[in-house]
């Protein structure tokens, strides 16, 4: 009898964050002002950076590509991850001051079912963002080498990335409550995303700037990610950047977990 | 008997007026500092991060100078000092909202100064970055061949490209009458300063941003502004910039005081 009413819990609560999945990707379709950014200025900044830096792919030490487009795809699509990711936990600010997530939370929905409603359909939203661009930038010239495997591995790894870049901005809604304070964390996502490998080698840098570029968690994903771009699909370069994907995940979601916590308690 | 209150006549009281309205944004700053967070991280984010990222491309045959810093910190400086520039609109658009704006119109004061005010305000802000980057730049390895006429080309390449910036963000939100007008400011300020030489050399540049950055008015003022720093200064790269800034600062103060007049009463 117990275990009928723990299994019939658990469905319930797996098709409430289902609902809540679908509603978060109907929201943002519904919005364009909020998903059209993640598009379009990614493929905006490759536009003229390779237009800028195409003879740099010549330089010794750049990787071997056809093209300064070909290089900066992962890039674009870490960018418009983190636009997207972004606007997840800005959605999640605007529920609380509209009072939607107070509404949600005093019905009879899962706990755990709000928040993964809310990262799971900026997670699908990422998948398919990712697919979007990588369509693009292969009628441009830059298709993905590693045919449909490496593409789909991509469209994971995006959906993955975006629920660890997502975690931070969900967690910052979750304590502020803030549209506001929630959007003022794209800038810093952007920094980090700078001092990466996402737009130029770490190879050709130098100093202490190529020192932390080297170790930031960024590097460690979009390198992987570029060499399924440009090499084919490996199962250790899948299996690196949803590890490297991971660990960012662990932190940033475990502390929207945290707040999300302490915003229960408070509500 | 008491003798009569002297009168002030408008078009004398313009310089006051303008130093006062500036003053009162300058105390707002004083204030609330936090909105002077993104005007002190960009130039810093800009001047690490790009020359950071992108020094490699100086080892492309052609480059004009080995220290990237000298090629990417004039456009640093052009481009904080412009977003900076941007705040004016932030300031008119808040005094829109509580009023202030009205009452200026129905004042005794002569209507350019509401313009001029916060333009005032625009150059004491957008001195933040210029002074930010500069002093960044040195620690980078930056230098200036250009000698003290070239640190003032820059500052007025700067300065003019945060007023024409804040010229336009004020046009726009008179014109909108929203805070919103910012981010249509800064978008088109991002569209014009990003296809130029900024980065990279004219001669570099391939395929249809070679095109577009000959012909954005964005290069004229970078080249000019940057010229000192990678070299000595000339007549022949400074008349484009200064031309440009006075076409932009003419275009936008006259569209913002026909946006205010149609406000007017």
């Amino acid at each position: 009898m117990t275990a009928t009413l723990a299994r019939a819990r658990w469905r319930v609560g797996v098709e409430q964050a289902g609902a809540l999945v679908t509603r978060s990707v109907v929201n943002t379709w519904r919005q364009p002002g909020s998903w059209i950014p993640s598009i379009v200025f990614p493929l905006m900044m490759a536009a003229v950076y390779s237009a800028q830096f195409e003879r740099a792919i010549d330089l010794p030490g750049f990787p071997d590509v056809d093209s300064f487009v070909q290089f900066i795809l992962p890039a674009s699509i870490l960018q418009g991850i983190s636009f997207n990711a972004g606007e997840a936990g800005t959605e999640l600010a605007l529920d609380i001051e509209s009072g939607f997530f107070d509404r949600l939370i005093a019905s009879p929905v899962a706990r755990q079912s709000i928040l993964i409603g809310r990262m799971g359909g900026g997670a699908v939203f990422s998948g398919g963002l990712a697919a979007a661009l990588m369509v693009v930038f292969a009628l441009v010239g830059a298709p993905i080498e590693g045919g449909i495997v490496s593409a789909v591995a991509i469209v994971l790894i995006a959906a993955w990335l975006s629920l660890a870049i997502g975690g931070f901005s969900i967690a910052v809604a979750l304590r502020t409550g803030s549209s506001e304070a929630t959007q003022s964390l794209f800038p810093l996502t952007f920094m980090m995303i700078f001092v990466s490998s996402a737009f130029f080698p770490t190879g050709l840098m130098s100093g202490w700037y190529q020192s932390v570029a080297e170790v930031n968690p960024f590097t460690l994903i979009v390198d992987p990610t570029r060499r399924l771009a440009l090499d084919g699909f490996s199962f250790a370069d899948f299996g690196r950047a949803l590890f490297w994907s991971g660990v960012v995940a662990s932190v940033s979601l475990s502390l929207a977990y945290r707040m999300y916590l302490g915003r229960l308690r408070r509500s | 008997m008491r003798s009569p209150t002297p009168r002030t006549d408008p078009v004398s009281a313009f310089g006051p007026t303008v130093f006062e309205i500036g003053r009162r944004s300058l105390i707002r700053i004083v204030r609330m500092p936090a909105i002077l967070v993104p005007t002190i991280v960009m130039p810093v984010f800009f001047v690490i991060g790009f020359t950071g990222s992108f020094e490699g491309v100086t080892r492309i045959e052609g480059f004009p100078t080995e220290d990237f810093i000298n090629w990417v910190g004039p456009y640093a400086l052009v481009q904080t000092a412009a977003f900076a520039g941007i705040g004016a609109a932030g300031t008119m658009a808040t005094d829109l909202d509580n009023g202030f704006i009205d009452r200026l119109l129905v004042a005794p004061i002569r209507r350019s100064a509401i313009i001029f005010g916060p333009l005032a305000y625009t150059a004491m802000r957008a001195l933040i970055p210029i002074t930010l980057v500069l002093l960044l730049s040195i620690p980078q390895g930056g230098s200036l061949p250009g000698g003290l006429l070239g640190l003032f080309i820059a500052v007025v390449g700067g300065m003019g490209g945060a007023l024409m910036l804040g010229s336009m963000g004020l046009a726009v939100v008179l014109r909108i009458g929203h805070i919103r007008a910012m981010a249509i400011v800064q978008i088109v300020a991002f569209a014009f300063l990003f296809p130029s030489i900024g980065q990279v050399p004219l001669p570099l540049l391939s395929g249809w941003l070679h095109t577009v950055a000959r012909f954005n008015p964005a290069t004229n003022l970078i080249r000019m502004t940057r010229q000192g720093f990678i070299g000595d200064v000339s007549w022949a790269e400074t008349w484009p910039g200064l031309l440009v800034i006075a076409i932009g600062l003419g275009v936008f103060t006259g569209w913002a005081r026909y946006e205010l007049d149609q406000r007017a009463p």
